[in-house]
């Protein structure tokens, strides 16, 4: 029973952080929302005894993606005020939109299949079960050809994010301390020899 | 686990090569990147010869299946390594010229290659969406890349939000299928669905068969989906779009093949209606306001439309040899669409895009031989016969007639005469019309060598579609 | 034999494009008399042999020739395959088909002599006589289909020939259009065949054809239409772009921007008999159904009347011989329409030549005039261009069906016909094709007495340098008068009332006129001498003698005429006013639609309908498209959000009731 509310507790703070994350104004509000939203979610894998998945979640994406969008939100110093814009005039629009496709999905849920017939009751594992070793076995095994995929899939990550930034040539704006230390005076002074000028009479 | 292996060779390998090339690329000090290009070319040529070699005659599984090697992913293979090997081509020849040769063009190029690769031969709903993934990622980057270039940044913008938001939705449809049916391989979705449902978990597979229709629709561009086609086809440079309109097209049947029929063939009544309505509106958006478009690129995008609107129709009919049929007009389709593409590239020069309908104009006084090869790319994308863009109509115009869809066969002649319209006014301009300027085209033998075979292919293969449609149907079989 | 026909055949097809492709790929190469020569004698071999095959199949009693020659693509049980059947209505298209072009191929050495455009034009013709030859040598729907497309593909290069001359890419893009909304009608009725019999093989078609004669489909449910009725009006529709029948006559008239040899072959001769031919081969199918046959009847009329009026307004010596055309189309097209298959061939045949033979002149004329074509400049030509004055005497005479002539022959058959046809409309048919004998003969002869006769209107200049054209143009010009003369004295006999075309032509017994004329007939003399007592011939001679009074004797005349019915005359040189509908509705609609669709669907719907819902959001739509990572992209965003909703609630909502 008090599963049941603990449940509901994080579930609505899932729902309220959310929600706050793309209304609230100031953009580290709502990072910090999000933060929050990350939170709740994991403390309801935590309740289905995804442990190993609750805890990633707060180290990679609380702890360091988080982390950095935090840091490019306060360094880039991001004003939102022109983005939002357009938004009091989809507004109207996108609720009735909104409410249109809760209204879709809601009555397929609620109405037919969500409704007990076809739901096995859950039953706890054994408490000797270790959670990431059994990922790690799952992974290894029978999803690995998908997990290697994944692999690539982070590699053209790396690849895209890099070109993207890289800046060579002119518009690198970078020091070569080696270049700066190896340098001669012949390098930077050059003696010119001319004749005095004399003065025009 | 050993012959397990075997079957993914091509794919392993092509991981390799790209992985050794990224490394290569660093190494390659010309200002072409000839070493990172050359490499890459030969990398696909080798990852051809191995899908000869190791690619069994039957249908086998492996890895848990999640991975099907079959007639038809082999041939899919072998078409989207021909065809990115042409188009890589066509892209360095025009990063040549606008001295904007970037090693990770291919390597990227490459990747994409591996994900329509792992779609092609995908068994599981899970690496389906890995391969869409590995394909998309490396398109986004691939348009990206072009930094200095404000259209292509937007471009690129938009193409990864719209997609982001596609691949949503698809994948929220495989989390409903998954959630009904407990297994992620088609095979066991696809007798899960044949042993029989209630209305209820009916209901449910309905429910994410329409996300899952509405994350190819996407792919493919199809009404009311299509938004990104045009902007992404004009704001990208050429290179890249010519990349987008050719292979991802194929990779976006295979995937259509893989859910639509190897996964619910059973719900073939539902998806059936969804797919009457998104080429209908295909056929009717894409021709009537390509009409209206000056800019060819963007043209082309709304041709594409069209094009796809013709395509569902094989799919639509639900039958192996709609299916083929569908695959011969992707392929036609990505053949016609890499020489319109390609002549692009002909006409532009350093700094200009040569992507205005007025470009072409007095072509045939400038280069008779190439506004021929042009006549004989827009002839057949309008399927006038005897050229092979007619028989792609023809196959899937007989299908859906075959189903007894008569009124749709119809209407799609209709659209089809209007759709001669735009492409008819390119050869207009290309004959009848004075050129702006007489200077003459400035293009390496190795371009016009390929284009010339580009478009001879499309009027020899216009004599011989039974070769091409026997292929596609053993795919199918 | 026959495998000796069969290459014999194929030499008739591949000669003309044998010349055309070198002519065409390597034009530099061989020069300008290279070029010619190397295509008229591809063509000369092409005409020779026709003629041998004639021969052999009239009098040797050669078998008629039916085979595939190569399979294209097998699918599903229909195999597309190229091949020839070669009967005697086939033949006869052959002959006159290769002659008149080879005739033709000669003259244009001396009408486009100083044409920089020389060798493609030789290319071209070259390549129309192939296109045309493959059309009537098919044996199957899609070659046929292919020869129709070639002909028209050819024919729209040839009018853009002169491409600097903005009206003729004009006229050329009309005859593009136009004739594909015939070929779409000629598309649909080639599937409708196909879906009913499941091959495209004429004689398979043919011979189950019967057995449909009673079926019905549905096209719109709820309603039954006749099946052959509905394949043989979609193919008409087809005959009727190409043949330039009312209302998609439009293209014809303005196509005389191309060359005169062009208008001479393609759209005189030739390419606009091919859907008289083409209905004549479907004669099994037509005959299946009244309604077809009626909707012919009709359409062949009214083409034939009223063009033939609008020629008498003309002033352009080109366009009266087009709108002669049209009218002497529309008379084929009368004859097909009450089964007179026999007579509208006849026609046809003796029409290609006379109808060369008055182009061929009209371009000698021109030449000699410096490129006039107005015919209020020219005048009293009779005493500089002897033989040009002659070879058209001839050449309107039969036209107007002056008895002995060709013309008479052919024309008289089908008025005859025409009367004693069954169908409904044949009586309104009747009348029209015998005044339209009449104003025949009015603006025949008044284009005759214009350019040759009266006073001299030409400029000095022009006048200084008048003279008989050079050999190359006289000598195909006197070539072609010939049979102009004698080829009905000849053919009547067998073609109409003969066996000739029994093989070929099918046509069921209540609808024989032919056969009802031939009880009739005891040889071509009785025939001529009947004439005399029939009202055609005196319509004719009416005609001629009101031409020589207006515009001989009183040439002040006309123009009181013209101003006392002034609407008349306004409606007539309007067309009707058919050109400006088409202009209105076809062409610019087309694009129109486009446009406004664009702006439409993409901006006014998405962006002001559903998003903003007041007219201001155009205005907001081009302010946003500056910054457009948030317009666009919401825009985007939810059309594909609503296309969502749409499907959900079509595919999953219809389910829960």
């Amino acid at each position: 029973m008090i599963t049941q509310y603990i449940f509901y507790f994080f579930a609505a703070l899932l729902i309220i952080a959310a929600g706050m994350v793309v209304t609230v104004r100031n953009p580290v509000h709502a990072a910090l929302f999000l933060v929050l939203a990350f939170f709740s979610t994991s403390a309801v894998w935590l309740m289905l005894e995804a442990e190993f998945l609750a805890i990633v979640l707060i180290l990679v994406y609380v702890g360091a993606v988080m982390v950095l969008f935090l840091f490019v939100v306060m360094m880039l110093d991001i004003n939102l005020v022109p983005m939002r814009e357009g938004f009091a005039r989809f507004l109207p629009v996108g609720i009735i939109i909104a409410l249109l496709m809760a209204i879709a999905m809601g009555s397929v849920f609620t109405a037919i299949y969500f409704n007990g017939a076809h739901l096995d009751v859950v039953t706890p594992t054994a408490t000797d079960v270790n959670n990431s070793r059994e990922l790690g076995k799952l992974l290894f095994t029978e999803y690995l050809y998908p997990f290697e995929i994944a692999g690539a899939i982070l590699l053209v990550a790396i690849v895209a994010a890099i070109s993207l930034t890289l800046r060579t040539g002119r518009s690198k704006k970078t020091q070569d301390p080696s270049a700066q230390v190896s340098v001669k005076r012949a390098d930077r002074v050059r003696m010119v020899k001319m004749k005095s000028e004399k003065k025009s009479g | 686990m050993l012959p397990q292996i075997q079957l993914v060779i091509p794919e392993l390998v092509l991981l390799c090569l790209a992985s050794i090339a990224l490394v290569l690329d660093t190494y390659s000090t010309s200002k072409n990147k000839v070493l990172t290009f050359r490499f890459v070319q030969i990398s696909l040529l080798i990852v051809i010869a191995l899908i000869f070699v190791v690619s069994p005659d039957t249908q086998e599984y492996a890895f848990n299946n999640h991975f099907i090697s079959d007639p038809m992913s082999v041939v899919l293979k072998l078409v989207i390594c021909i065809i990115s090997l042409v188009v890589f081509f066509y892209s360095y020849e025009y990063l040549k010229e606008h001295e904007n040769v970037k090693g990770e063009y291919f390597v990227l190029g490459l990747f994409a290659v591996l994900g329509m690769m792992i779609m092609s031969s995908a068994a599981s709903l899970l690496t389906i969406y890995l391969g869409l993934e590995l394909l998309s990622l490396s398109l986004y980057s691939m348009i990206a890349m072009h930094k200095d270039s404000l259209t292509a940044s937007e471009a690129a913008m938009k193409y990864f939000v719209l997609g982001a938001l596609a691949s949503g939705m698809l994948l929220y449809g495989i989390s409903m299928l998954y959630g009904v049916t407990g297994v992620l391989d088609l095979q066991g979705i696809s007798s899960f669905a044949n042993a029989g449902v209630d209305a209820d978990m009916n209901i449910m597979l309905v429910f994410g068969l329409v996300f899952i229709v509405v994350g190819i629709a996407f792919k493919l561009g199809a009404v009311p989906f299509h938004m990104w086609v045009p902007d992404i086809y004009e704001g990208s440079p050429t290179a890249v779009t010519l990349f987008i309109s050719t292979a991802p097209k194929i990779a976006a049947f295979a995937m259509t093949i893989r859910l639509l029929s190897d996964g619910l063939q059973d719900l073939l009544s539902d998806w059936q209606g969804m797919l009457i309505i998104l080429s209908l509106l295909s056929m009717a958006v894409g021709n009537i306001i390509a009409i209206s478009q000056t800019n060819i690129k963007r043209m082309l995008a709304y041709s594409t439309i069209a094009h796809v609107g013709f395509f569902l129709l094989g799919i639509i009919s639900g039958t192996a040899s709609g299916y083929a049929g569908s695959m011969f007009y992707i392929i036609v389709y990505a053949i016609m669409s890499m020489g319109s593409f390609g002549m692009i590239i002909f006409l532009g020069k350093k700094g200009y895009e040569a992507d205005q309908l007025d470009d072409f104009k007095g072509l045939a006084k400038r280069s008779p031989w190439y506004a021929f090869i042009m006549l004989i790319l827009m002839f057949s994308m309008a399927g006038i016969p005897p050229l092979i863009g007619f028989w792609a109509k023809w196959f899937v115009i007989k299908e859906v007639v075959a189903m007894g869809y008569v009124w749709l066969a119809a209407v799609a002649v209709v659209f089809s005469v209007i759709g001669a319209f735009y492409y008819l006014r390119i050869i207009k301009l290309m004959y009848f019309d004075e050129p702006d300027e007489m200077l003459a085209i400035k293009a390496s033998r190795e371009l016009r060598l390929v284009l010339s075979v580009n478009g001879m292919v499309i009027l020899i293969l216009g004599f011989i579609p039974g070769a091409l449609m026997a292929l596609c149907l053993s795919a199918l079989s | 034999m026959s495998s000796d026909m069969e290459s014999i055949y194929l030499a008739i097809v591949l000669a003309p494009l044998a010349g055309s492709l070198i002519a065409g790929l390597f034009g530099k190469l061989i020069g300008r008399s290279g070029a010619h020569w190397v295509t008229i004698i591809g063509v000369g071999i092409s005409s020779v042999l026709s003629m041998y095959a004639f021969k052999d199949l009239m009098f040797d009693g050669g078998e008629i020739f039916n085979r595939s020659i190569y399979t294209w693509l097998t699918t599903g049980g229909i195999s597309f395959e190229i091949g020839f059947m070669v009967d005697q209505l086939t033949v006869t298209m052959m002959v006159v088909v290769s002659f008149v072009s080879w005739m033709i191929h000669i003259y244009t050495i001396g009408y486009m002599h100083d044409d920089p455009g020389y060798q493609r034009f030789f290319s071209y013709i070259s390549l129309f006589t192939f296109a045309m030859l493959m059309l009537v040598m098919s044996n199957n729907f899609l070659q046929l289909f292919f020869g129709w497309e070639a002909v028209g593909l050819v024919s729209y290069l040839l009018i853009g020939f002169w491409f600097k001359r903005e009206s003729a890419i004009f006229a050329n893009l009309k005859a593009f259009l136009v004739n594909r909304i015939g070929d779409f009608g000629f598309l649909l009725g080639i599937a409708a065949v196909l879906m009913t019999f499941n091959t495209l093989d004429y004689n398979q078609v043919f011979a189950m054809a019967p057995d449909y004669a009673n079926s019905t489909i549905s096209i719109i449910s709820g309603t039954d239409w006749s099946l052959m009725s509905v394949i043989c009006i979609c193919l008409f529709i087809g005959a009727m772009g190409k043949s330039a029948q009312v209302p998609l006559h439009v293209w014809l008239p303005d196509s005389m921007e191309g060359p005169t040899p062009i208008s001479a072959l393609i759209h005189a001769a030739t390419m606009v008999t091919a859907g008289i031919f083409m209905v004549a081969r479907m004669s099994p199918l037509f005959e299946l159904s009244e309604t077809a046959l009626t909707f012919v009847l009709v359409i062949g009329s009214i083409t034939a009347f009223f063009m033939g009026l609008l020629g008498l307004v003309q002033n352009d010596i080109k366009r009266v011989v087009a709108y002669s055309t049209l009218s002497q189309l529309g008379y084929m097209t009368v004859a097909l329409g009450v089964s007179a298959y026999s007579a509208a061939i006849f026609h046809l045949v003796t029409h290609a030549f006379f109808k060369a033979l008055l182009f061929l002149a009209a371009g000698s004329v021109i030449m000699a005039m410096h490129h006039e074509q107005d015919m209020r400049k020219m005048g009293g030509l009779y005493r500089y261009m002897p033989i040009t004055w002659v070879t058209s005497l001839i050449g309107s005479l039969a036209l107007i069906g002056f008895p002995g002539t060709a013309g008479f022959y052919s024309k008289d058959a089908i008025i005859e016909a025409v009367h004693h046809s069954s169908l409904p409309f044949a009586n309104w048919a009747y009348i029209a094709v015998l005044s339209g004998v009449f104003i025949t003969a009015l603006y025949s002869f008044r284009l005759f007495f214009l350019v040759f006769h009266g006073k001299e209107r030409m400029d000095r200049n022009t006048w200084e340098h008048l003279k008989e054209s050079p050999a190359v143009v006289t000598v195909p010009l006197s070539v072609l008068a010939i049979p102009s003369v004698i080829l009905g004295v000849f053919l009547i006999g067998p073609m109409l009332f003969g066996d000739y075309f029994t093989a070929a032509i099918h046509v069921q017994a209540n609808h024989d006129v032919l056969g009802v004329l031939g009880e009739d007939y005891h040889g071509v003399w009785s025939f001529t001498l009947h004439a005399f007592q029939a009202a055609p011939v005196y319509l004719a001679l009416t005609g001629v003698a009101v031409a020589w009074l207006l515009y001989i004797k009183f040439p002040e005349i006309p123009a009181k005429i013209a101003n006392r019915f002034k609407w008349i005359h306004q409606i007539l040189i309007n067309k009707y006013g058919l050109d400006d509908f088409n202009q209105l509705v076809f062409a610019g609609g087309a694009r129109k639609t486009g446009s406004l669709l664009w702006q439409i669907g993409d901006v006014k719907i998405i962006d002001g309908v559903i998003v903003d819902g007041t007219a201001s959001a155009i205005r907001w739509f081009s302010g946003k498209i500056r910054n457009i990572q948030t317009g666009h992209l919401y825009d985007y965003a939810f059309t594909m959000i609503i296309g969502l909703l749409l499907l959900l609630a079509v595919f999953v909502h219809h389910i829960l009731g």
